[in-house]
């Protein structure tokens, strides 16, 4: 089963909205209520303006009750156009005087004598709202109460209510809409170190296990203490098992020199030829092997001292000087042409000299294994704001399709012999802790060159 | 109330019949067959005249072939009485209700006897004219006087409610027995109009019913009763007159002059209503539709009512000009004012106070 | 030669011993880091090789004490701490050179021949010639910025030409100084380093000419 992805940002505008609804569904129901209440109020003035007419127009004649239905009181109630005006007229022993007798109630009309009394009820299966207004006879012929029972269906009430309610419920629309954009953009706005965060560990180099250090709201400081939590264990870890690496390089050296001894002990002149080209194998294995173990020595150190040494300002020129002489065996092939060029003016970067002696010597020493033939050539330069030490040989380079692989850690091109071993990926390494680049020059004109490219060092920065 | 009742001179049939427990009292009744094969029946009853509704018929059977229009003729009371029973009783009483007693008819409406129907056609009816889409106004017919024009020198023609007053004050001998207006106690649209009348100008109308009193008016049931004394020459000023029949008199007698007040004209537009009971809503929705269509109120303006609400004065008709804008026309609107007209107590009182002054009153004074 | 050997690990000291004895040299060897320091103390060798780790008294302390003594003995160090800063630490507590464990024999028996010759050699280690720099102490000769590593017997034919620029030396005079009178070598061998220095001074205004006949003259070309 798929799992559905989760957005964080959906989940807050989902809640945000499902929040607002609610909202708006109350706010409505509280405008339709007080809508209700407002033409209710309206209307109700209107129905207790003509049921007042109607006891005005109340007159006692000979010892009876009269009354003369003005019309006015109607078209009073004719102002709610489409509504049914039902009407009664109670005479003081109870009895209806005039208007609609089944016009009850329900309601003790005599609670209408301290003031006007309204209900709603239904009336002809119809839903109507009631004034019942009294008016006190005191003729010295006839006296008593006398009641109007007034009613008037409700659909303008209704309609008006309506009306004032859509409209309510338009500005909460708008609003809740509103409040929801808003909304949007804040949660837009508030999710941004989120986003800032991923930016960051996306753009992180997959080695670099140092400690996330970005500006982050104190809701990510856990999330974000957690990373680095994990990240420095997992530091932990690779420096564990880089020293363990390193250790175990160590302790296979002296067995390695013993071996290499015991090899260089071998007198070939007793051997025929079969046992002499055996005897050149075992010594190439073991040089190879030696090479192999300074290198993951070298590889090791370098990553420790990464990042445990300050960098200052040094003299690549110098360095690369110091890194070129250990380099080139005084036993390399007198054939060969090796030269050191360096700047004419000093080259400073700001850097560790071991980590960069170690790069240099490394990409040297790497042409020297597989590259050259006749000419082996290093350069330091410094061009615009960048230290150059360029390694040109004349050998057959590296296509360019594997220079990437060439420079990633424990990748090499090729198994087996003429492996590149961890030569560039020490140099990579170093240049990386310098903001620089370990960069390949195709073969062409010139020779296949080996760049290590620094930021120069600025008073300064 | 009475059971009076009097029928117009062009009835096709007449069934003379007491209230029965259904409360269908029939009056003149017409059948019009369907054009084509009957495809369906539209009940029509109605306080109309019926050659003033022959026409409109005929007219909307040439637009529905296939629908055969039974119409029933009612006095105004009849057909509201009939129909009120009806509705509380939930039977059946026509699909279609037409009166020119437009109070009862909102009355009918109020009480939730009617249906509404909402069409274009009734988009175009003025608010006047319409309550809760239930009651409509079809027509546009103000409420004349008319004289006959061999026994009323020029002089005398009234032009307003008070000269009239003033004449029947100063030749009450002549005029005497020579006044026809509607009996109130028969006549719904005879109430409505007096009811209106009183309150359009108490005093003016407070005289004037004095002065009628005195005159021992002559008093019908129905607009046509009066028109046909007019016509007979038996009386010679016929007051609260509808428009519509007293043009079609006169178009028949060229001796009959109709003359619009000129201090107020009531105007009543004639009513229409779907009763809940109607069986067929639809046909009556289709020939209100055709009623309230500008092709149904041509063919009202030219055949049925003479008068209409855009339309200039018939000619030979003595009034203003414009009667709406003048503001001497006045349109009765239709609407829950009427329910004041309505009220039993104030009916009864209205009629009783006036049976008293009309009836009773001259009786000592009246000749014959 | 008299050369002192300290070194812990049997089969390394052997090794060592058994080259440095083929080539005629005679070596003192010893194990433990104290008495070689005792032995130092009354005994001067022209060569100290020193192994780092030692049981005793380790290679830094003696070559501390051999230094504070003032002793210019030439020493090459042999380490196999993993870190390199015990190589600048060497050299800085005045070894000549270092190797790292594991080494070539081969190119420790280079390295004990030049510190062998440079105590020898001539105290002025800078020889100029035109715009050449020979430089014997880094065995490499310099045109501006520019240095090139040369051969032992490349430095000896450059030094011997630039002795007397403008000389011509012959075939045979050469072969002897190159090699010495003992050794059996081709007089090819002359053309072969000849043709090799040509190749490591390009470049510079100095020229090795050949003069049909006669020999080999060193000319600058701003004298000429």
């Amino acid at each position: 089963m798929k799992r559905r992805e989760t957005s964080l940002f959906w989940r807050l505008v989902l809640r945000v909205a499902l929040v607002l609804c609610g909202g708006a569904a109350l706010l409505s129901a509280a405008a339709w209520y007080y809508a209700r209440a407002a033409a209710d109020d309206a209307y109700d003035r209107l129905l207790l303006g003509a049921a007042i007419q109607i006891t005005a127009n109340m007159t006692v004649d000979a010892g009876n009750l009269g009354v003369t239905l003005p019309s006015s009181a109607f078209e009073l109630l004719g102002l709610a156009e489409r509504d049914r005006i039902f009407y009664r007229v109670v005479g003081p022993d109870g009895r209806t005087l005039t208007g609609y007798d089944d016009l009850d109630t329900g309601v003790d009309v005599t609670a209408a004598r301290t003031g006007p009394v309204f209900l709603t009820t239904e009336y002809r299966n119809v839903p109507v709202r009631v004034a019942v207004v009294s008016r006190a006879l005191s003729d010295p012929s006839f006296s008593g109460w006398a009641y109007v029972v007034m009613a008037q269906t409700t659909e303008a009430r209704r309609a008006l209510a309506g009306e004032l309610t859509s409209r309510a419920m338009i500005l909460v629309g708008i609003m809740s809409l509103l409040a929801l954009a808003g909304t949007v953009l804040a949660i837009r706005y508030s999710l941004l170190p989120v986003d800032a965060l991923a930016a960051a560990l996306r753009a992180r180099d997959p080695q670099d296990l140092t400690p996330v250090d970005a500006d982050m709201p104190r809701e990510l400081k856990p999330f974000v203490g957690s990373i680095n939590h994990f990240m420095g264990r997992l530091d932990e870890r690779v420096t564990l098992l880089q020293r363990f690496i390193a250790d175990a390089a160590h302790q296979i050296r002296t067995p390695l020199t013993a071996l290499s001894a015991q090899v260089d002990m071998l007198e070939d002149d007793d051997l025929d030829v079969n046992r002499k080209r055996h005897l050149g194998r075992v010594r190439d294995r073991v040089s190879q092997l030696a090479r192999l173990t300074n290198q993951l020595l070298s590889h090791a150190m370098v990553i420790h001292r990464s990042d445990s040494v300050r960098f200052k300002p040094v003299d690549l020129g110098d360095i690369a000087r110091k890194a070129f002489r250990s380099t080139v065996p005084i036993t390399v092939d007198p054939d060969v042409v090796v030269s050191f060029e360096d700047s004419a003016e000093p080259v400073f970067v700001r850097g560790d000299a071991v980590s960069l002696r170690e790069a240099i010597a490394n990409i040297i020493d790497n042409a020297l294994q597989h590259g050259v033939e006749q000419r082996l050539a290093v350069r330091v330069r410094r061009e615009d704001d960048r230290a150059l030490v360029e390694v040109a040989d004349d050998g057959p380079g590296i296509p360019p399709d594997e220079w990437s692989a060439v420079t990633a850690r424990f990748v090499s091109t090729k198994t087996g012999e003429g492996s590149m071993g961890l030569g560039f990926a020490i140099a990579a390494e170093v240049a990386v802790a310098h903001r620089g680049t370990v960069r390949f020059l195709e073969k062409g004109e010139g020779d296949f060159t080996v760049v290590l490219d620094i930021p120069l060092y600025q008073e300064g920065t | 109330m009475s059971m009076w009742r009097q029928f117009g001179p062009l009835a096709l049939g007449a069934i003379l019949g007491l209230a029965s427990p259904a409360g269908a009292v029939e009056g003149t009744r017409a059948f019009f067959p369907a054009l084509e094969a009957e495809r369906g029946r539209l009940v029509i009853n109605g306080a109309t005249d019926i050659e003033a509704m022959e026409p409109l018929i005929r007219d909307f059977q040439e637009t529905a072939r296939d629908v055969a229009i039974d119409y029933t003729d009612y006095v105004t009371n009849d057909l509201y009485r009939d129909a009120d029973i009806a509705c509380r009783l939930q039977q059946l009483f026509g699909d279609l209700l037409l009166s020119s007693s437009v109070d009862q008819l909102v009355k009918l409406a109020n009480d939730g006897c009617a249906l509404a129907h909402v069409s274009p056609a009734t988009r175009g009816v003025p608010a006047w004219a319409n309550w809760r889409d239930e009651v409509f106004g079809f027509t546009f017919e103000p409420s004349v006087m008319v004289y006959h024009k061999d026994f009323v020198p020029p002089e005398d023609v009234p032009h307003t409610h008070g000269e009239l007053t003033d004449l029947l004050r100063f030749k009450p001998d002549y005029y005497r027995g020579r006044i026809g207006t509607y009996d109130l106690r028969q006549s719904g649209i005879g109430y409505l109009l007096a009811f209106l009348d009183a309150q359009q100008a108490s005093t003016t109308y407070g005289r004037l019913l004095e002065s009628l009193s005195r005159a021992q008016a002559v008093l019908r049931c129905c607009n046509n009763a009066v028109l046909s004394e007019l016509d007979s020459g038996n009386v010679y000023i016929g007051y609260n007159i509808l428009g519509s029949y007293a043009y079609a008199a006169a178009r028949r007698n060229d001796k009959l002059r109709i003359v619009l007040p000129r201090d107020y004209t009531l105007i009543l537009s004639r009513g229409a209503l779907i009763p809940v009971g109607a069986k067929r809503r639809d046909l009556a929705g289709r020939f209100l539709d055709y009623l309230l269509s500008e092709r149904g109120q041509d063919m009202a303006r030219r055949e049925a009512f003479f008068f209409s609400r855009g339309g200039a004065l018939p000619a030979e008709v003595d009034g203003p000009a414009k009667l709406v804008e003048s503001g001497i026309g006045r349109p009765i609107r239709i609407g829950p004012a009427l329910l004041a007209a309505q009220d039993r107590l104030q009916r009864s009182r209205f009629i009783e106070d006036w049976t008293k002054l009309i009836v009773d009153t001259p009786v000592r004074l009246r000749p014959n | 030669m008299r050369i002192f050997l300290v070194e812990d690990t049997r089969d390394v000291g052997e090794a060592i011993s058994r080259r440095l004895e083929k080539v005629g040299h005679t070596v003192d060897w010893q194990t433990d880091g104290q008495a070689a320091a005792d032995i130092l103390e009354f005994t001067d060798y022209d060569l100290v090789i020193l192994d780092v780790m030692l049981p005793g008294l380790d290679g830094f302390e003696i070559l501390r004490h051999l230094r504070s003594r003032r002793k210019t003995t030439p020493v090459l160090v042999l380490t196999a701490r993993s870190e390199i800063e015990d190589r600048v630490g060497a050299l800085d507590l005045g070894a000549d050179d270092y190797l790292v464990k594991p080494f070539d024999f081969r190119e420790l028996e280079a390295r004990t021949r030049v510190l062998l010759r440079r105590r020898q050699g001539d105290p002025t280690n800078l020889i100029e010639c035109g715009d050449l720099v020979l430089d014997r102490n880094s065995r490499s000769v310099r045109v501006g910025n520019r240095e090139v590593q040369l051969k032992r017997r490349e430095i000896t034919l450059l030094e011997v030409l630039a002795a007397r620029p403008g000389r011509v030396f012959s075939k045979d005079e050469l072969l002897d100084r190159l090699f010495g009178f003992d050794e059996n070598v081709n007089s090819n061998a002359v053309e072969l380093y000849v043709g090799r220095l040509r190749k490591k001074i390009e470049g510079s205004s100095v020229r090795i000419v050949t003069i049909r006949g006669l020999g080999y003259q060193l000319v600058t070309d701003e004298a000429a």
